[in-house]
């Protein structure tokens, strides 16, 4: 639905900015991706990667911004393309946020975190794999622009987050039984808390591609 | 949970989508190589290059209704409105052989903007033209329908067309002024009316005419000058303020701002805007912007039929038909 405007410039503009929203939420993924495993592999080096490669997301959403205005300014797009224009930009901001997320999981590595235990790893790399594949599933709705996807994506983060209240409750369980481990409890709960709202920002995602079919 | 494995994603994946290769690509274990990421962004590019505009998007349906062939009468959105100045039915006007327009049926409310857009030829100016009765001075042209303006039909044999024209103000799209005083153009109508009963009359109709087209302070002090030595801007705000003279109940603007400057063309805009007070204005208009600026109201017309008619703000942000968001997203016309 973004294409076949009179203005070839026009689809080739809209079809540019498209493709690079799509190019960011692959480097979110993958940031999100290699921070879960930064935690939970306690990988200093993916650690840094992952913050060094936030810069390039940041890129990304100035680009992408830059991008937008110009296009509003000289097309002055009305009804889908609008739409289409207002969504990707709304998108941006959710990859952007989803970013800052796998950052801040990143840092607990490099600060004076503590090593998680093996349950609380499992936790992690379970409800990071969760993240990962509904991000994944909402950059497909946003490539595809099909609103079967998105409800799909919406659907699923229910279940993610009844994923993290049971990570949760574990956590806390092992932090009673063991009040030793209370400073990693509290570090993974961050951790735990930061996927979960990943997996908001897939659904935000999912819900603004369903605004451009309006 | 249910969740789908990688191999789930690759077979829902377009083998051609250079996109969702990104994706995938983020989540094979080379991505873990920092220098994967710039790689990544330039196969995207490629792909691109390759080929943007062969994307296939989702199997959801859209909510446009897209129907190809549409029936002649059968207009998508609220055609009528409470206490309308004109109402029209079933109006179709022939050229000789050529149906011009078809079964058209809508509305003029009061105090509001109507905007008429569509391609070239498309009948929204014929449409303009029923009326004030201007297709009654075409020869060959040949109205049917009814077209009511105050609840009277306009081709009532005993309506006085002259009347009706004096009622129905119009405003073209090149201006127009006659070749006499700046003043004697505004007081020509009231004249020939008799709409004024003396010269201190007909001085307080010129001067708040003027005032009302927002030209009195520019030309107070040369009203004897000729109205054709005006810019373009200013001369088709002298015919509005000739129109508007004679006290009309509606005013059809062909076009009013296509001749003009974006300087003049804002300040129209702004007139329309302030007359919208006391009349009824529909107007033509081959710029999407400004029917989305200056009109309550949006009608398309696509070859002779009124495709689709609703709130402006709503036309120009969720059309409900296929033909009339493909007009003014600039896919056709």
């Amino acid at each position: 639905m973004l294409e076949g405007h009179i203005s070839k410039a026009f689809d080739g503009a809209l079809a540019t900015l498209h493709v690079r929203v799509i190019e960011m939420g692959g480097l979110v993924l993958d940031q999100v991706r290699e921070a879960t495993r930064a935690y939970t592999d306690w990988e200093e080096e993916s650690a840094l990667r992952v913050i060094e490669r936030e810069r390039e997301v940041n890129a990304y959403d100035k680009s992408i911004d830059s991008e937008q205005l110009l296009l509003i300014a000289r097309r002055a797009p009305v009804a889908g393309d609008l739409r289409a224009i207002i969504a990707m930009s709304k998108c941006v901001a959710e990859l952007e946020r989803a970013g800052d997320e796998a950052k801040k999981i990143s840092k607990n590595v490099l600060g004076a975190g503590s090593y998680p235990g093996a349950a609380t790893a499992r936790d992690a790399r379970h409800l990071g794999e969760l993240a990962v594949s509904l991000l994944r599933l909402a950059l497909e709705a946003l490539d595809t622009i099909d609103a079967s996807l998105c409800y799909e994506v919406i659907a699923r983060d229910k279940d993610l987050d009844a994923e993290y209240a049971a990570g949760l409750r574990r956590l806390l369980t092992r932090a009673m039984e063991d009040p030793r481990h209370f400073e990693v409890t509290v570090e993974a709960a961050f951790v735990l808390k930061s996927l979960e709202r990943i997996g908001d920002h897939a659904r935000n995602l999912a819900r603004h591609v369903l605004s451009i079919e309006a | 949970m249910n969740q789908p494995s990688d191999q789930t994603f690759q077979e829902r994946k377009r083998p051609d989508a250079a996109v969702s290769a990104a994706i995938v690509a983020a989540n094979t274990p080379s991505a873990a190589n920092g220098s994967e990421p710039a790689q990544r962004r330039r196969d995207s590019e490629g792909g691109l290059n390759l080929k943007p505009s062969g994307r296939t998007h989702g199997s959801s349906s859209s909510a446009l209704e897209d129907r190809s062939v549409h029936a002649p009468g059968q207009t998508m959105g609220q055609i009528a409105v409470e206490n309308p100045v004109f109402s029209c039915r079933d109006v179709n006007v022939y050229y000789g052989q050529k149906h011009a327009l078809k079964k058209v049926s809508i509305d003029v409310g009061r105090k509001q903007v109507l905007a008429m857009i569509g391609p070239s030829g498309c009948g929204k100016s014929t449409f303009l033209r029923c009326l004030n009765r201007m297709n009654d001075t075409i020869a060959g042209a040949r109205v049917t329908g009814s077209i009511t303006l105050d609840g009277r039909d306009i081709h009532d044999k005993r309506q006085d067309v002259v009347q009706i024209r004096a009622r129905v103000g119009m405003v073209f799209q090149k201006p127009n002024p006659f070749p006499k005083s700046i003043y004697d153009n505004v007081a020509y109508g009231p004249r020939i009316h008799g709409l004024a009963r003396g010269r201190a009359d007909l001085d307080d109709i010129v001067c708040t005419s003027l005032q009302r087209a927002g030209l009195w302070d520019e030309v107070k002090d040369r009203l004897n000058s000729p109205g054709t030595g005006l810019s373009g801007g200013q001369q088709q705000r002298l015919c509005i303020a000739r129109t508007i003279a004679i006290q009309p109940e509606v005013i059809l603007m062909d076009e009013p701002c296509s001749a003009l400057d974006p300087i003049a063309t804002a300040r129209i805009e702004d007139l329309i805007d302030e007359l919208r007070a006391q009349y009824a204005i529909v107007i033509v208009t081959h710029s999407m912007q400004q029917a989305a600026r200056v009109s309550q109201r949006t009608a398309y017309f696509h070859m002779g039929d009124l495709i689709e008619v609703g709130e402006t703000d709503k036309v120009f942000t969720n059309p409900r038909h296929r033909l009339t968001e493909d007009y003014i997203t600039g896919r056709f016309g």
